[in-house]
C-alpha cells in the first residue's frame, strides 16, 4: 500500500502548460503520464486561408522555435510549388536556423534548466556551494553572463530577418532580405561578441578548436581535467556536478532517436524536392533503433489518437492522411481517466515506435558513420550512447556540445553569402502537397501542407515535443518522456523536482504541441462533446 | 518594488522571448536594479505544482500582494465558454485570471493574443480565444469594458506580435518607480509614447516611397507598400525608431511590415491574396491606402509621381 498518487499542475519552465501525474511506489515512479494542457488549433486556423498563411502564422505556434517553423514552412511551399533556391537564400535560411539555436543554447541552459540543480535537494553535494554561486536564478555570476549573451545571435537573426522571435523573411523561392556588406560584418562582430563574452571565457574554458578536438568520451573527461580554466568553466562544472549529482543515473526513456536533420547545402538543394533532401543536409536525418541506424523516410511517419482528446479519427495515420479531428471534453489532471484520452497531444510514431527527437538524437546522428562527407560527422556521441547510455546528463551535454560547433558554421556561412548574386527567384504557385522539416533547437520538426484550389486544404505540425510529451499509443506504449520518468527517484513529494528535471532535460515546449496537434477546418465547431 | 505575476494563456511564448532580449535594462537588471520582484514566471519560476496553486491562492486571499498582474497569450474560453481547453494549475485559466484581475495593482496585457485575440481567434477560432479587455478592434474581450484594475486603469495594451522588449520594461519599470501617471493610452489602450509614430517613421525607404520606387524580395532598395503587402504606413508602432535586437526592422530588412500592432491582424484574416501581397483594384490600386489620407487624394499623388516624365526617380542601391 505505499502507493502514492502524485498530481503536477504545472511542472513549469516547460514552455506551456505540462501537467504530470505520477504513481510512486517506495520512492520510484512506477508509472507516468503526460498532459498537455492547452488547445489552441492553429491548423484548424490556416484551412482554407491563404496557401502563404503557414509563413505569418507557424512561426507564431511557438515564440522559441519560429525561426524552425518558417524553415519548414517556405520548405514545405518550396516541395509543393517546385521553386529554385539559390546558394545564397538556402545559406541565409541556414544562418537563421542557427541563429536561433545558438540563442537557445544559453537561454534555455541557464534560464530553464541548470537553476534546478541549485535546489536544496542537491544542498549536501559538494559542489552544490559552486553551482548555486553561478547558476541561481537572476542573481546567479553565470546566469546573468548567459542570459545577456543570448541575446546576441538572434541579433544576428534581426539583420536578416528584421527581427527575432517572429520574422517570416524565409519565403518560398529564396528570402526576402538582400543583405549588404555592412549586413555580413555586423554579423561577424556580434558572433565574435558571443564567443569573447560568453562561449569561450565562461562557458568552455578554452578556445573552440581546442574543445573540437574532443572525439570520446574519454577525451571528454580528459579535457576537463586538463587544466584549471577548462575545469572551472560552467561546461567544467556541469560536467562534474551532472556527475556528482547522479543527473546520468536517471531520465533514460525508450532508446530510440529521431532526427529530420537540418541546413540544406547551399550546393545541393537548388531544385528542392522531398526526395532529394536528405543527401543535402549537413546535419543528417535518420532513424536510430538502438543498435542500428536507418534512413529517415518522412511516410513512415503516423499519430496515434487513442489517448488524445480527438474524435473521429483512426489510428496510424500519415500527415498527409489525418482527418479533421474534433476536440473532445477534457478533464484536470484530477479528473482524468488514463485509460482514456487525457492529452491534447497526440502520439507520433517512426515505423511504429515511439522515438526520442532532440540534440541527444541530432548528436546520435553525426556519429553515423554512412554520413557523406558534406555531413557533419562527429563520433562523440556513437561513443558516449554505448558508454553511458541516454539519461537527463548526456541530453543536456548533447545540446550544449552543439554551440561550438553552430558558431563555426555561422561564421563559414556568412564567408560565403555572395553579394553579387540572386537571394531570390519569383516562384509559380500551383495547387500540391509538400514537406518541410528542419531541426528546431529541441529536436525534429516537420510540416505537411496541402494545397487545393489555391488555398491550404490541409496543414499538419508535428513538433519536436510532440515526439517527446505525447501520451500512450493506440498500443498502450507511452511515450518518451513518460518512459523517461519510470523508475526516477523522489525524494520529496511537496517538491517533486525530479520529474522537472526529466522533463526539462528534453526541453519540452507545450506551446508547440498543443496547437501541432488537432488540425482542419471550421465547422467542427458545434461538435464539441459536453 | 513592485510584485509581478506573469502568466500565458494561449501563448507561444513570443513575448517573453522578446522579454528576454531586453537591454537597458536586461531582465536581470530589472530586478536586480529596478525593483521588480518577479512572483512567478512560466519559464524561469522556481516553484512547480502545489506550490504554484498555493502561491496564486494567497495573491487572491490578500496574503501577497500582487502589483502588476503580466498576462501573455489569449484569453481560451473553449469549448462553448467553459475554458477548459485552457487548464492551468488544475482549473480554467479563464477562472484564474478573473480572479486574479480584481486584486491587481495594474493588469499589463502583452502581444496581440493577451490585447484582442491575435491569430488564435482567426476565424473559425477553434480554441474561442479573445483578448483581456478587446476582441480584435471591439473593447470589450473577456474583462469586459468597464473593467479598471485597482490601480484605476484599464488593462494597458502592449501589443505587438511579439511586443518589443522595450515596450514591455519601460511599462513595468513606470509602474515600478511610481510614474505611471506619465503613460497615456490611446483608444485601444496603448501607450501613447510607442504607438503613436507610423512605423513608416524612419524606415529607409521613405525616400522610395515617397517617389513611388517598387521594391520586393531578394532586391535592394524600393519600397514595399505597391507589391508586397507592407503596412508601415497604416501601422502604429515604433519599430524604426527603437530597433528590434538593437539593429533592424522588418522594413529595414526589406520585410514588408504585417500591421501586427494594430488590432486586425493578422489582416483580412489570411485571406486567399492577402499575405506577403498588396490587395488591389482592378490590379493596380491599392485597396488601403496610407492613414490620413482619401483613397481619391492617394491616388492622384501616387500617380502623379509615377507617371511624370520628367520627374526622375531615384533608385541607388549598393551591395
Amino acid at each position: 500500500m505505499s502507493v502514492k498518487e502524485l498530481n503536477i499542475s504545472p511542472v513549469g519552465r516547460v514552455e506551456g502548460d505540462l501537467d504530470v501525474k505520477v504513481y510512486i511506489d517506495n520512492g520510484k515512479v512506477t508509472r507516468a503520464h503526460t498532459q498537455a494542457a492547452m488547445f489552441r488549433g492553429f491548423e484548424k486556423i490556416m484551412a482554407g486561408k491563404d496557401p502563404q498563411s503557414g509563413l505569418v502564422v507557424t512561426p507564431r505556434i511557438c515564440g522559441i522555435c519560429g525561426g524552425s517553423h518558417l524553415y519548414c514552412a517556405s520548405s514545405a511551399l518550396d516541395t509543393a510549388w517546385g521553386t529554385k533556391l539559390t546558394p545564397n537564400a538556402l545559406l541565409l535560411r541556414a544562418i537563421g536556423q542557427a541563429s536561433e539555436t545558438l540563442q537557445s543554447i544559453p537561454r534555455w541552459f541557464y534560464a530553464i534548466f541548470a537553476t534546478d540543480l541549485a535546489n536544496k535537494k542537491y544542498a549536501d553535494k559538494p559542489l552544490y556551494k559552486e553551482v548555486v554561486k553561478r547558476w541561481s536564478a537572476y542573481v546567479g555570476e553565470t546566469f546573468q553572463i548567459g542570459l545577456t549573451a543570448s541575446g546576441l545571435p538572434v541579433q544576428i537573426y534581426a539583420l536578416f530577418g528584421g527581427q527575432w522571435p517572429h520574422s517570416s523573411y524565409m519565403v518560398p523561392g529564396g528570402v526576402m532580405c538582400a543583405p549588404t556588406l555592412k549586413d555580413i560584418t555586423r554579423a561577424h562582430a556580434i558572433l565574435a561578441q558571443f564567443k569573447n563574452d560568453w562561449l569561450e571565457p565562461v562557458w568552455l574554458g578554452c578556445s573552440i578548436e581546442r574543445y573540437m578536438e574532443i572525439k570520446t568520451w574519454d577525451d571528454m573527461l580528459a579535457w576537463v581535467e586538463e587544466n584549471e580554466s577548462q575545469r572551472n568553466s560552467d561546461l567544467g562544472l556541469l560536467i562534474r556536478a551532472g556527475i556528482e549529482f547522479g543527473l546520468d543515473k536517471f531520465g533514460q526513456g525508450v532508446g530510440k532517436f529521431l532526427a529530420t536533420g537540418t541546413y540544406l547545402h547551399k550546393d545541393m538543394y537548388n531544385n528542392p524536392t522531398i526526395e532529394g533532401r536528405n543527401d543535402a543536409l549537413i546535419s543528417s536525418s535518420g532513424f536510430f533503433d538502438g543498435e542500428n541506424y536507418h534512413v529517415f523516410d518522412h511516410m513512415k511517419i503516423s499519430e496515434h489518437v487513442k489517448h488524445s482528446w480527438y474524435d473521429n479519427q483512426k489510428d496510424g495515420l500519415h500527415p498527409w492522411d489525418e482527418p479533421l479531428p474534433t476536440p473532445m471534453k477534457s478533464q484536470t489532471l484530477h479528473e482524468t481517466d488514463f485509460d482514456n484520452q487525457y492529452s491534447w497531444a497526440k502520439s507520433p510514431r517512426y515505423d511504429g515506435h515511439a522515438a526520442e527527437a532532440g540534440p541527444l538524437a541530432r548528436a546520435i546522428m553525426n556519429a553515423n558513420p554512412a554520413n557523406k562527407d558534406h555531413q557533419i560527422q562527429d563520433p562523440l556521441f556513437g561513443d558516449i550512447i554505448k558508454k553511458l547510455g541516454p539519461s537527463v546528463f548526456t541530453r543536456v551535454l548533447a545540446r550544449v556540445h552543439e554551440a561550438p560547433r553552430i558558431y563555426t558554421f555561422i561564421e563559414k556561412w556568412l564567408s560565403e553569402i555572395d553579394l553579387d548574386g540572386e537571394f531570390y527567384v519569383k516562384p509559380v504557385e500551383k495547387d500540391g502537397k509538400g514537406f518541410g522539416a528542419t531541426e528546431a533547437a529541441r529536436g525534429a520538426l516537420a510540416h505537411w501542407i496541402e494545397i487545393e484550389n489555391g488555398v491550404i486544404k490541409n496543414y499538419q505540425v508535428m513538433a519536436p515535443t510532440t515526439w517527446n510529451v505525447g501520451p500512450q499509443d493506440g498500443n498502450d506504449n507511452p511515450g518518451p518522456i513518460e518512459t523517461a520518468l519510470l523508475g526516477t527517484e523522489i525524494e520529496d513529494p511537496s517538491d517533486p523536482v525530479e520529474v522537472g528535471i526529466v522533463a526539462r532535460s528534453f526541453d519540452s515546449c507545450l506551446v508547440c504541441t498543443v496547437h501541432a496537434h488537432d488540425a482542419h477546418s471550421g465547422v467542427e465547431l458545434s461538435r464539441f462533446k459536453l | 518594488m513592485a510584485n509581478v505575476l506573469w502568466l500565458q494563456g494561449g501563448a507561444c511564448s513570443g513575448n517573453t522571448m522578446s522579454f528576454l532580449n531586453a537591454e537597458e535594462p536586461t531582465v536581470v537588471e530589472l530586478i536586480t536594479d529596478f525593483g521588480l520582484n518577479i512572483l512567478w514566471h512560466p519559464t524561469t519560476g522556481l516553484q512547480i505544482g502545489d506550490q504554484v496553486q498555493d502561491l496564486l491562492k494567497d495573491i487572491l486571499a490578500g496574503k501577497v500582494q500582487m502589483d502588476i498582474l503580466v498576462y501573455e497569450g489569449s484569453l481560451i474560453q473553449g469549448p462553448n465558454n467553459t475554458g477548459t481547453m485552457n487548464y492551468f494549475a488544475d482549473r480554467p485559466m479563464m477562472d484564474w485570471i478573473k480572479e486574479l484581475s480584481e486584486v491587481a495593482g495594474y493588469v499589463v496585457a502583452i502581444g496581440d493574443c493577451a490585447t484582442w485575440g491575435g491569430i488564435p481567434a482567426v476565424p473559425p477560432n477553434p480554441s474561442e480565444s479573445t483578448g483581456l479587455q478587446f476582441h480584435k478592434k471591439n473593447k470589450g474581450g473577456f474583462l469586459g469594458a468597464d473593467y479598471v484594475s485597482k490601480g484605476g486603469l484599464p488593462v494597458i495594451n502592449i501589443p505587438g506580435c511579439p511586443a518589443h522588449p522595450d515596450w514591455i520594461t519601460q511599462i513595468l519599470v513606470a509602474i515600478a518607480v511610481g510614474r505611471i501617471g506619465d503613460v497615456q493610452i490611446d483608444d485601444y489602450h496603448r501607450p501613447k509614447t510607442f504607438f503613436t509614430d507610423f512605423v513608416q517613421t524612419g524606415c529607409t525607404n521613405v525616400v522610395n516611397f515617397a517617389q513611388k520606387v517598387d521594391g520586393g524580395f531578394g532586391r535592394r532598395g524600393g519600397c514595399l507598400f505597391y507589391e508586397v503587402g507592407c503596412r508601415g504606413p497604416m501601422t502604429r508602432a515604433s519599430c524604426n525608431n527603437i530597433l528590434w535586437n538593437r539593429q533592424s526592422s522588418k522594413t529595414r530588412a526589406n520585410h514588408p511590415c504585417l500591421g501586427c500592432t494594430e488590432p486586425g491582424f493578422p489582416h483580412h484574416d489570411l485571406k486567399k491574396g492577402s499575405v506577403m501581397k498588396t490587395m488591389k483594384y482592378m490590379g493596380t490600386f491599392p485597396k488601403e491606402v496610407p492613414e490620413g489620407r482619401t483613397k481619391l487624394a492617394y491616388y492622384m499623388e501616387a500617380g502623379f509621381q509615377k507617371i511624370m516624365p520628367s520627374n526622375k526617380r531615384v533608385q541607388e542601391t549598393s551591395k
